[in-house]
């Protein structure tokens, strides 16, 4: 018996050299960015508690899925041109910040979704100055893969969002790539993106090994209700495409 | 950058897949620790959430929880084969149960999963501690070819389901087709003394084929109502009061769309200093619904104001950025 538990304890210490090794090897970064100077004191006379929150947990979370080094930005270094300059590299992007599917005069469905970039200190978003369009980002990630994208705004995961497209991520729930794209399909209030999102982290990162997908966790996220929503028109609803056995973890 | 991860992805070398051969072995390696834990008799805590983040200045939720068997909590496991069967949820190769401290939603519930041969969860029940279920989840898909059934029929499904699961519930139902997955879901919204109480429902939603997927039961705790109703033009003054203040200068204007009583969250929407505070019952207020227009209009459509319908004060609120 001693003689199997000495054999466990080496093949574990020589496993988790190894795997310290593999993790050295090969960095999956992730990126978070959260727009918060657009919510601030400075330009609503309060501070929304929420971007701040929801960056916190998407951090801890993606790290826990083996994310690292974890990049981006809270506040002002979320700027158009950060986000464009680093958006080829990460394996995992989350954004969170005002988003909407805007028109656009050519390619169907005639609509360019676009996010808010952060305002800066002392500045509000303006729509015309402050816009990252999903073919702006589609041009600097460049055919690159992703596997984990989250949209943390309104609508970009209506079935008229070109975001997923900017991370080469079709809308289709039946890839077989390892790539998962979250967003809320309607005007949802923050208080139940965090909900849903600190459900949905937590299922999938329950434990350690990874053995669930984050379509369970979707699913599980959706169906414990309790989410508030501004109106009949723009009922709670969240949206996936992608691989439904993946488990979010990075890599390929 | 692009064109280096790309390639990586395509250009598999020998070295690589040396490294993810290590990688395989020692996530085998941690699959059997999980076995080992999850079945000691002793229980085993798991955190899920902790974890610093930048610029963080409040602790993050955690979910801790303790493993629990058919022989120690038969209550659960019995509580649990029942709402499954009422259901026509899926039965397990085994089930697995564990008590779980939830301070994301915030709540303790205990939870009992069907997995099956292979490991995977087909199904779960959770429960609050005085044995009320609060959600059901089935993991399977149902089959594209199953006939569809309408909304009544849907709706009967549900109905049917919840009370034959021990989940009592009152008032108008609403069903509404769901786009994305397909189906339907109907809810009914919880009221107290005639008004509603914020995010509390009995939701259900109903496959395309009419068979429940999920079941989901949310009551928080509420407070006393006050002794006297701040009317709703004295609330108005609040509400407007507070815009007044919190967009003069700015560029902003704004327009109180709605204002309803109901019962809500004192929460920490506006306010950092309440983020660390716990979670209080519910308490009826005035729910404002602000519009902003001007500067503001651009990045928020909408704020939600709370004020207590006894003295007047905000108790927080929500924001569509």
């Amino acid at each position: 018996m001693k003689r199997a538990e000495l054999l466990l304890v080496s093949i574990l210490l020589a496993a988790s050299t190894l795997g310290a090794t593999a993790q050295a090897a090969f960095a999956y970064r992730g990126d978070v960015w959260s727009n918060s100077d657009g919510f601030s004191s400075n330009c609503l006379g309060f501070t929304d508690t929420y971007p701040q929150q929801l960056y916190n947990l998407a951090n801890a979370q993606l790290a826990k899925l083996g994310y690292s080094p974890l990049r981006g930005e809270l506040g002002p270094g979320f700027t158009a041109s950060a986000f464009l300059g680093n958006v080829a590299a990460p394996w995992a992007v989350y954004v969170h910040t005002h988003g909407d599917n805007y028109w656009a005069a050519s390619g169907y469905p005639n609509v360019d979704s676009g996010i808010l970039q952060d305002p800066g200190s002392g500045r509000c978003n303006s729509a015309s100055t402050d816009m990252i369009r999903s073919s702006s980002i589609k041009n600097a990630t460049a055919g690159g893969v992703f596997n984990l994208v989250i949209m943390s705004t309104c609508k970009l995961g209506a079935n008229a969002s070109t975001m997923p497209g900017a991370f080469q991520i079709q809308k289709t729930k039946s890839s077989t790539r390892r790539e998962f794209y979250l967003g809320y399909v309607n005007s949802t209030y923050d208080s139940a993106a965090l909900r849903f999102e600190q459900a949905f982290w937590s299922y999938l990162n329950v434990n350690l090994f990874h053995l669930r997908t984050a379509s369970q966790a979707f699913t599980y996220a959706m169906s414990i209700g309790g989410y508030a929503y501004p109106d009949s028109s723009n009922p709670f609803q969240a949206n996936w495409w992608g691989n439904p056995n993946y488990n979010g973890t990075p890599g390929w | 950058m692009t064109r280096t991860k790309t390639t990586a992805v395509f250009n598999t070398t020998g070295a690589v897949k040396t490294v993810l051969a290590v990688a395989v072995v020692v996530v085998g390696l941690v699959v059997t620790a999980d076995r080992i834990v999850a079945t000691s008799t002793g229980g085993s805590d798991i955190e899920v959430g902790a974890g610093g983040a930048n610029n963080s200045k409040v602790s993050q939720p955690v979910q801790t929880a303790t493993v629990i068997t058919a022989d120690d909590r038969p209550d659960v496991f019995n509580r649990a084969a029942a709402a499954r069967d009422a259901l026509g949820f899926p039965v397990g190769a085994r089930r697995t149960g564990k008590h779980v401290r939830d301070s994301y939603r915030p709540t303790d519930y205990d939870e009992v999963e069907e997995v099956d041969g292979a490991g995977q969860t087909l199904a779960l029940t959770q429960f609050d501690p005085a044995g009320r279920l609060i959600s059901a989840v089935r993991f399977d898909l149902p089959s594209a070819s199953s006939p569809k059934v309408g909304m009544d029929a849907a709706t009967k499904s549900a109905t049917r389901g919840i009370s034959a699961s021990g989940v009592a519930v009152a008032g108008q139902y609403r069903a509404d087709a769901n786009p994305v997955l397909d189906g339907w879901d109907v809810h009914w919204d919880r009221s107290q003394d005639g008004y509603k109480v914020r995010g509390d429902e009995t939701r259900v939603h109903v496959w395309p084929d009419g068979r429940i997927q999920s079941v989901a039961h949310v009551e928080h705790q509420l407070a006393a109502a006050p002794g006297q109703c701040l009317g709703i033009d004295d609330a108005k003054k609040v509400v407007t009061g507070q815009f007044d203040r919190w967009f003069a200068g700015r560029g902003s204007g704004y327009e109180v769309q709605q204002m309803n009583l109901e019962w809500v969250a004192p929460n920490a929407a506006f306010d950092a200093a309440k983020l660390s505070a716990p979670p209080a019952p519910y308490r009826l207020a005035w729910v404002a619904n602000v519009k902003p227009s001007g500067v503001a209009a651009d990045y928020v459509s909408l704020v939600t104001l709370y004020v207590d319908a006894g003295d007047g004060t905000v108790l927080g609120g929500d924001v569509v950025e």
